[in-house]
């Protein structure tokens, strides 16, 4: 077929599946917009290329594919240096598409020049320039192929704009994914001696296990062997929360048993996860008495924080069907599950409402959370509310929380949820944000109203950087430094704002209005709504371990230290 | 800080030593000599390198991450080899 490098670009992304691409036209990428105008493939025209980044994402994690996102050179492309950072800290399999200057050009500081591949060298799986038009079917294929495979991450591909202009000839490009690694029959024996011997067993679940599509075989092997679960935050939903098994989930605020169960383990059996410092705390004091069964897709993963009794590079659906094979009977935990038990007695996840009678934030989420159910999907942004999200709302199944949890990049959920609710258009999409986050990507709320992606935001506006100030309070002596932003003043009126953005704009702020706001939010369903809730500014997010403290020092609320305090 | 020799096989793509310098320095390796140079087959380059790490930080991991970049064909420790050259 005869066309240009553009042509091939748009066929190429067609014959991989690509049904969407969140995007900003310009100068260097403008030839890919004109095939576009013709093909069946969705351009969401976003505000801002930031929010085309972060749509790709939470496309990708409501969906399970690739996410796309487009935009030109030069500063275009710099306004995805952040979805690309998030995307490669989170394992977020999505593909960059970038104009370039000609290759004329190139390397002479042209207009809107930006040595993009350089930039992102630290921070994409891989990337490509493309100077001849005849390898762009392979690139976008390979492209597709290494953002989705293995584990995922971001991948940029450069397209210098006289490249897309050129004629060339469309061959289709072949799609193959790579095998799976084979497992180690060896490790999987050790693995499964380790567990058989072990009284104080604990699976640390991970977000490998939402990327690999493994929920069903860690259900089934959670059930088969009674051992208590703990979900990190990359990981709510990856196990139902309704679950007897289920323990939370651990790390800085993580719930005091799911601490509790890594601290006191006997052997953790940690499953596509990478001992993050928010789940460790200190190091050296992270799960002192227990064996290592450590289970990635990525060999580099393993050992790199702490060290493996038995490593395991493979698929966690493989690893767990395997464990599953060779694992007959449940071992005898009952002591360890009285001691857990108890725990879950003594220390639900609780909050106080605030002295000064205003909305407590936590209120809120758990309410949308009963509202909407475990079928919508939820993302955040980061913080205070980012916590509570991964604290109060119930999730039943994987893919429904999708935040910036490596990267902690604020103003990730406007964008995210426009993605979500793109790609899973008969679900309910809650972003969950921050006043502060909020300010950062809303604009991309004029995308959602102009395109017609009726997502639903819950500002739970506490008026001030709530997580930095939180910080403050603990540990800066209430010196609350630059962290009141004035939106309890209505700077902005975020009312009005949402109504200026062709939203709907609700307001709540007192607890019994909290029900029918929810409930209004949720009988729009032609246009985006935002619902500012006014919330009290002092709540803070309990459990917390203090950074660079132990996990043992662990806080259910402000001087009470469950672990610390309890005898061996 | 312990040394290291590693000797890497890329592919002759654009950016790859890019891709292994930018790593070394992400992750805080020291870079103590570095030659790159055609390797037996065209397609291919061999990259020798000298590196220094820090405490804690292991050169099996180094080599891990150094595996995962694409164009990166093969990885060896060298350090045993070189002391045996060098009659040590």
């Amino acid at each position: 077929m005869d066309t240009t490098g553009a042509g091939a670009l748009i066929k190429a992304l067609e014959d991989v599946g690509c049904e969407v691409i969140f995007g900003m036209p310009g100068g260097a990428i403008l030839p890919a917009y004109d095939p576009l105008y013709d093909s069946k493939i969705r351009h969401v025209l976003v505000r801002h290329e930031q929010g085309a980044g972060h749509a790709a994402q939470g496309y990708a994690q409501a969906t399970g594919r690739v996410g796309v996102c487009m935009a030109t050179s030069g500063p275009g492309a710099t306004n995805l240096v952040t979805p690309l950072a998030d995307a490669y800290m989170d394992s977020v399999p999505i593909v960059a598409i970038t104009g370039q200057v000609a290759r004329s050009v190139i390397g002479t500081d042209a207009f809107q020049e930006a040595d993009i591949r350089s930039i992102t060298l630290p921070i994409t799986k891989h990337s490509f320039q493309v100077h001849d038009p005849a390898d762009i079917p392979r690139v976008i294929a390979e492209a597709f192929m290494l953002a989705s495979s293995g584990r995922p991450g971001p991948v940029l591909v450069d397209l210098p704009k006289d490249v897309l202009a050129t004629a060339t000839t469309y061959t289709p490009p072949k799609l193959a994914l790579p095998p799976r690694p084979v497992l180690s029959p060896v490790q999987i024996r050790n693995a499964a001696q380790l567990i058989g011997s072990s009284k104080r067993p604990v699976f640390y679940v991970g977000g490998g296990v939402i990327r690999s599509g493994a929920a069903q075989e860690l259900r089934k092997l959670a059930e088969r062997t009674g051992i208590p679960v703990v979900t990190t935050l990359m990981a709510r939903g990856a196990f139902p929360d309704s679950h007897p098994l289920h323990l939370g989930m651990p790390g800085m605020h993580g719930t005091v048993p799911a601490v509790a169960a890594l601290q006191r383990a006997d052997l953790l059996i940690a499953l596509g996860t990478r001992f993050d410092d928010r789940v460790t705390g200190l190091l050296p004091e992270f799960a002192p008495h227990a064996a290592v069964i450590h289970a990635d897709i990525d060999p580099a993963e393993i050992s790199k924080n702490r060290k493996a009794d038995v490593g395991i590079v493979g698929d966690c659906r493989d690893v767990m069907a395997a464990l599953s094979a060779v694992i007959t009977r449940k071992t005898d935990l009952t002591e360890w599950w009285n001691y857990l038990g108890g725990l879950v007695t003594t220390y639900p996840l609780g909050y106080d409402w605030p002295a000064d009678g205003m909305l407590a934030p936590q209120y809120v989420i758990e309410r949308i959370s009963k509202l909407a159910g475990p079928e919508a999907i939820y993302t955040a942004g980061v913080g205070q509310h980012q916590m509570w999200a991964a604290q109060y709302v119930r999730y039943e199944r994987p893919g429904s929380f999708i935040n910036s949890g490596g990267a902690g990049t604020m103003g990730f959920a406007v964008p995210a949820a426009m993605g979500a609710q793109t790609g899973a258009p008969d679900r309910t999409v809650w972003a969950i944000d921050g006043d502060g986050c909020f300010q950062m990507t809303n604009q991309e709320l004029a995308t959602c109203a102009a395109e017609g992606i009726p997502i639903k935001v819950a500002i739970i506006n506490n008026g001030n950087l709530g997580m930095v100030r939180q910080w403050q309070t603990l540990f800066y002596e209430g010196r609350y430094s630059n962290t009141r932003l004035g939106t309890h003043q209505r700077h902005p009126d975020f009312v009005k704002l949402a109504d200026a953005l062709g939203c709907v704009g609700l307001r709540c702020e007192d607890q019994s209005e909290v029900d029918g706001t929810i409930l209004e939010a949720m009988a729009v369903r032609d246009r985006p709504v935002v619902v500012d809730f006014v919330v009290g500014q002092d709540a803070l997010v309990w459990p917390m371990v203090a950074a660079g403290t132990g996990n043992d020092e662990i806080m259910a609320a402000r001087g009470i230290r469950p672990l610390f305090d309890e005898e061996e | 800080m312990t040394r290291h020799s590693l000797s890497l096989l890329l592919r002759n793509e654009p950016g790859a030593l890019a891709r292994i310098v930018v790593l070394f320095s992400s992750r805080g390796v020291d870079v103590e000599s570095l030659s790159l140079a055609p390797a037996e087959r065209g397609d291919l380059s061999r990259l020798d390198v000298i590196v220094d790490l820090q405490p804690g930080r292991t050169v099996v991991q180094l080599i891990k991450q150094l595996g995962r970049v694409v164009d990166v064909k093969n990885v060896v420790d060298r350090t045993h080899d070189e002391a045996i050259e060098l009659g040590a």
